[in-house]
């Protein structure tokens, strides 16, 4: 229950001012359509330099919690998923939207949410210390086997092709290496002076997240709009407490499978919104009314993709591995605080990372007071136009790069990774691998050439890097998420066809 | 393979032909160890990618999008001039009058006044908010 000992921290004005801040505009940019939870989170990091690490840490916490939510409201309104986890939403959502109970949808959402993003953050706290130890067995192999676990499991799960998938992961891995060389500092791949100082990792994330979707909403300007519902219906806030909780089976399911789903490297908020809306129509009484506007349907959905938020920080505390992309991201801004994650980060760091796992539960109770307020002017939010949406982020993009280093060079490599992101994109390359490997570069480097030392040393650094139980296992997890990745891809081409 | 999925294939062979040169054959062995693994890894992904039934490439409207692009470059070139805050407020207006939608007022001239005044207003925010409150350096320009 060492847990408890932090929550004074997050009851400071300040902390209470900037989980307020985070959640309001969380909400608000999660509304947003095509404002992704990973966008906002990349685009925040920058302002989080000059905070202590734990205020940057529940700044960026309240804003992954609050976007996951928000996105809730463009699917329910507007038919267009805020963000990927809000897919499943859109499905029964949209159509209590059409039959006039928007406001109905929007309460159910929330409130599920709030439940399964609690039952996450408790699933994090009692998880984590426990791996956190077992982390103790990896040494420097099993460190750089786990690295490329990580960009395997996230580059099979995030691209339709397990090819570029993979090539995107180690695309970013190769960005990682521009720059110095992490022991003797000799100069590679430098071949103009802007890359002098490598690719630093926020600018890598801006650049790949947020540039290509100021190309996104520009190119589509022109095209048609969807009409947006207004936040109408007869539900008083008591009443849809009552219906929520009083679909026990529904709750249960999307908690659970969202935490089981958001444990596991990789796998996001889209799959454990899917996968909980799958199951619980395979047990509704009302399964016939799922895709026509049924609550439980949306509790499902959205209990599960906020209960995975909490549970995606276990694997990227103690190993690393991020649980969901916006975790990957979130994995940049450790970093950049000095935070490194690995099992003496409750030893090491115990004020910092217990006062921002505490402040996840308060970001919740928030969500669900400032969404419901919020979810009543929905329909204002979503009128932002699109051009003025892209100037914004086009400009808070160059402020955040500029802003890490005072560097101009950072400001024209943000430009140009983004730009060519978004072309990259089209071709079924994904941003979220090359994050990783840009991210997990420099780590899985040092570790690759201590290993190769020390297995050396021993007379065989192959041998070195592929005995011992925990290096099998990681290397077979590998196999078998690359194997996976290409089965289900076939799967879905033959589906498709 | 379409022609789309033949020139982005080819382009991602240009780039693993150059990484593989530049750890290779530039780079001393010792200091380009994990590079030459990772670029020799994705040259033999992109031999792959060559016989890899993949579905077509999502096609690009490059007449909306080109625009945007060129008004943005000149925005990060024009950054070290005219500094942040003058560059942004010439970006901002100049890209919200450029994409204006048809269904906007007819009224030109007040469709440019309000656009100007977000621009102003949009650009004074950022000023209050990363000079004055975070004081937080932004690109200075010559003036």
């Amino acid at each position: 229950m060492e847990f408890l000992n932090y929550f004074d921290n997050v009851f400071t004005v300040y902390h209470i001012a900037l989980l307020v801040g985070g959640t309001f505009a969380g909400i608000i940019l999660g509304a947003l359509p095509g404002l992704s939870p990973t966008m906002s989170v990349a685009l925040l990091i920058p302002f989080t330099f000059h905070m202590k690490p734990e205020s940057g840490l529940i700044l960026l916490g309240a804003m992954y919690t609050a976007t996951v939510a928000g996105g809730a409201i463009s699917a329910i309104l507007v038919n267009v998923p805020g963000a990927p986890a809000n897919i499943a939403t859109a499905l029964d959502g949209h159509k209590m939207a059409q039959n006039g109970k928007a406001k109905n949808a929007l309460h159910y959402c929330f409130i599920s949410s709030f439940v399964g993003g609690i039952f996450g953050v408790f699933i994090l706290i009692f998880f984590t210390p426990p791996l956190a130890a077992l982390s103790l067995k990896f040494m420097s192999t099993e460190m750089f086997w786990v690295a490329i676990l990580g960009i395997t499991i996230i580059a099979t799960l995030d691209s339709k092709s397990v090819i570029k998938g993979l090539l995107s992961g180690l695309f970013g891995l190769m960005l990682a290496t521009i720059g110095e060389h992490p022991t003797n500092a000799v100069e590679r791949f430098v071949f103009t002076d802007h890359l002098e100082s490598g690719v630093h990792i926020v600018v890598g994330l801006i650049g790949l997240f947020a540039m290509p979707q100021v190309w996104n909403l520009l190119e589509n300007f022109y095209a048609k709009k969807n009409r947006v519902f207004s936040a109408t219906g007869d539900a008083t806030l008591i009443q849809s407490f009552k219906l929520v909780f009083s679909k026990l089976k529904a709750l249960s399911i999307g908690s659970i499978i969202g935490s089981i789903i958001g444990i596991i490297p990789g796998a996001g908020g889209q799959i454990a919104g899917i996968v909980a809306y799958d199951q619980s129509k395979k047990v509704s009484s009302n399964r016939e009314n799922y895709g026509k506007g049924e609550p439980e349907a949306i509790i499902a959905a959205e209990s599960a993709n906020n209960s995975m938020v909490g549970p995606s920080l276990i694997p990227l505390l103690t190993l690393s591995i991020p649980g969901s992309p916006t975790a990957a991201v979130l994995l940049g801004g450790l970093l950049i605080h000095g935070i490194f994650p690995g099992h003496d980060i409750f030893t090491k760091n115990p004020e910092v990372i217990w006062t921002f796992i505490d402040s996840l539960i308060i970001a919740q109770i928030l969500m669900l007071i400032i969404g419901l307020f919020l979810s009543r002017h929905s329909k204002w939010i979503m009128k932002v136009p699109d051009n003025y949406m892209a100037v914004g982020i086009l400009l808070l993009a160059v402020f955040g790069t500029y802003s890490i280093q005072n560097n101009y060079s950072d400001v024209l490599i943000m430009f140009t990774l983004g730009t060519l992101m978004y072309f990259g994109s089209k071709a079924g390359f994904s941003p979220v691998p090359v994050v990783l490997g840009l991210i997990l570069g420099t780590m899985t480097e040092e570790k690759f050439l201590l290993g190769n030392l020390i297995g050396n040393a021993k007379g065989s650094s192959f041998q070195h890097f592929t005995s011992g139980t925990i290096n099998i296992v990681l290397i077979s997890l590998c196999i078998a998420s690359i194997v996976y990745g290409v089965y289900s891809s076939r799967k879905s081409k033959k589906i498709k066809a | 393979m379409n022609s789309q999925i033949k020139i982005s294939t080819v382009i991602v062979t240009l780039v693993s032909a150059i990484l593989v040169y530049s750890s290779f054959i530039l780079g001393d062995s010792e200091n380009y160890l994990f590079p030459r693994l990772i670029s020799a890894t994705i040259a033999i992904l992109t031999i792959m990618l060559w016989f890899e039934k993949g579905e077509a490439d999502k096609s690009t409207n490059f007449k909306d999008l080109m625009p945007g692009i060129a008004i943005a470059s000149a925005f990060i070139l024009l950054l070290k001039i005219l500094g942040f805050y003058l560059a942004s407020m010439i970006v901002f207006f100049t890209l919200v009058m450029y994409y204006t939608k048809p269904t906007e007022s007819k009224d030109f001239w007040r469709v440019l006044l309000i656009k100007l005044g977000v621009a102003f207003v949009f650009t004074f925010a950022l000023y209050g908010l990363f000079t004055l409150l975070l004081k937080v350096h932004t690109p200075e320009g010559l003036f």
